[in-house]
């Protein structure tokens, strides 16, 4: 119908705006929006329908659930958390002014590139990074390049860097599953702290200058602490997780008895 | 009967038919003024939706579902570390926008200006040791706390199946935040901001490839000079602020849709 119009329109009359509005009312044969997003092909098809079908999961979901709203398994940020944050906060605020007023910073000798001062330090939260940089005894040195070094030491230090932080990075990607608490995983919390103390090992090892200690003993203690907080800790959570695990599984699944 | 053609859609007299209080009127004739400019109309379904679902009743979190407060609520505290580091962002932002009316670095030649304006802010300045006392002490505190905040998320699992590209996001910005550390502790040019900077040429000297180039590119050369104080502190009151700012937005607002991951 409205084709053959705009056909006629177009050889009868002449036309000085290049056309009519290009809006035509809907007939009966021009397709709804769905029917549009149904026909379309490839990757706008696919996208259409993971909508379709996670709007339809939702959906299941709220159905189920007998939550008035949503079915996340967290604390809503607002109210519960917010209301909480706000009171430890304003402690903690009133806290940043009183450590202010108490030991404020002090000002050292201006800078002079002649004299290099017996202790270099970066600030403390970097110190772990700093020691990452003195770990030139763990650079192995090949046969095969005559007792070289594949890498300067620097880039080494440099390196277990981006190591570090590439390892933190991945970890969602390795532990997978439900478990949120310590006792529930006790390889990853064993792993989370042997790194919190390695963190402090390898800050230590940073300011080896200023420690009483002989400097070899630092550097090994700085590798084996860590490995032996990590087995201890292991130890003590699946020891813990007995009983722990038998006392929440018997509360929740009396609430919840599964499926 | 008028000629003139009757406007359809004549909302002064229908405002004028309704009989509205003065308090009404005016709301109504900047609604319409408003929306005759903004077509806030077209926005009109979305703020409703907005109001409705601010006042909706919360859901049950999964700890009053099941009845866990008892079990552990001593986490608690450690929830609260996220807002507190952005807490400590924003008295870190206020005291250094203060501390950026009196100190500046030098255009050119030497940078002992730099020092000189933290002596001047030191010693002269009403308030100003106290003021460079609470930008140093926010930015410590910042640190640490963004820390623990990561060490909560990391064993209380926070990071896991819906959440990991926050975790991500997180990393970045706590290497932000230890970038933002570093460039403001070496804007006072003193003898300790001078040799960490020196540490700093040498890594990024020691990067194989690229390393010449971001020496160049952030300390403006391979020994330290004006140039280099000079890019320290455009990233530090420049750069970082706002792309650390867009990302602690990023990071919220994604907490925020996400809910706070509890341990069950």
């Amino acid at each position: 119908m409205s084709e053959t119009d705009t056909n006629t329109d177009g050889s009868e009359e002449a036309r000085t705006d290049g056309g009519g509005p290009g809006i035509v009312a809907p007939d009966d044969e021009t397709p709804t929006w769905r029917e549009r997003k149904e026909r379309t092909t490839g990757l706008s098809r696919l996208t259409y329908e993971y909508f379709e079908r996670a709007r339809r999961e939702d959906q299941d979901l709220r159905t189920e659930s007998d939550y008035v709203e949503r079915d996340v398994l967290a604390f809503p940020t607002w109210p519960h958390e917010t209301v909480r944050n706000l009171s430890i906060v304003a402690f903690f605020t009133g806290m940043i002014f009183f450590l202010a007023a108490t030991m404020p910073p002090h000002i050292g000798a201006p800078a002079n590139p002649s004299s290099t001062p017996a202790i270099i330090l970066p600030d403390w939260y970097l110190y772990w990074s700093f020691g990452l940089l003195k770990l030139g005894p763990l650079n192995p040195d090949l046969a095969i390049l005559g007792g070289q070094k594949l890498t300067a030491d620097r880039t080494y230090g440099v390196l277990a860097n981006v190591v570090v932080v590439g390892v933190i990075a991945i970890v969602p990607f390795l532990n997978k599953g439900s478990a949120r608490r310590p006792v529930e995983q006790p390889f990853w919390s064993a792993v989370g702290v042997g790194g919190v103390v390695f963190a402090l090992t390898i800050s230590l090892l940073a300011v080896k200058n200023l420690m009483p200690m002989n400097v070899h003993l630092l550097f090994d203690l700085t590798f084996l602490l860590p490995i032996v907080a990590t087995t201890i800790t292991y130890a003590i959570l699946k020891t813990m997780r007995e009983g722990y695990m038998y006392d929440l599984n018997r509360r929740y699944y009396r609430l919840r008895p599964p499926k | 009967m008028s000629l003139e053609k009757k406007d359809e859609m004549d909302h002064k007299g229908w405002m004028k038919r309704k009989d509205l209080t003065p308090v009404e009127a005016t709301f109504l004739t900047a609604l319409v003024w408003m929306d005759k400019r903004l077509r806030i109309v077209d926005y009109l379904e979305l703020m409703e939706n907005l109001y409705y679902k601010v006042n909706m009743q919360m859901p049950k979190s999964h700890t009053e579902q099941y009845d866990l407060d008892n079990k552990f609520w001593y986490w608690y505290p450690l929830y609260a570390l996220g807002s507190f580091s952005t807490l400590a962002y924003v008295v870190a932002a206020v005291s250094g926008a203060l501390l950026g009316f009196y100190y500046a670095p030098a255009q050119a030649g030497d940078p002992s200006t730099a020092y000189n304006s933290i002596t001047f802010i030191m010693t002269d300045l009403q308030f100003g040791f106290m003021l460079r006392s609470i930008h140093r002490w926010s930015a410590q505190v910042m640190v640490a706390a963004v820390f623990l905040h990561m060490l909560r998320v990391y064993f209380t699992g926070a990071y896991k199946e819906p959440r990991e590209l926050n975790w991500l996001l997180g990393i970045v910005l706590i290497s932000l935040t230890m970038v933002f550390g570093y460039t403001g502790y070496l804007l006072p040019w003193d003898q300790l901001a001078f040799w960490a900077g020196q540490i700093g040429v040498e890594m990024s000297l020691s990067i194989p490839l690229a390393g010449e180039w971001i020496a160049q590119l952030l300390f403006g050369g391979f020994t330290l000079s004006q140039a280099t104080l000079q890019r320290m502190y455009i990233l530090h009151v420049f750069l970082l602020p706002f792309v650390v700012t867009t990302l602690i937005a990023i990071h919220i607002g994604i907490v925020w849709v996400q809910g706070i991951a509890e341990p069950h």
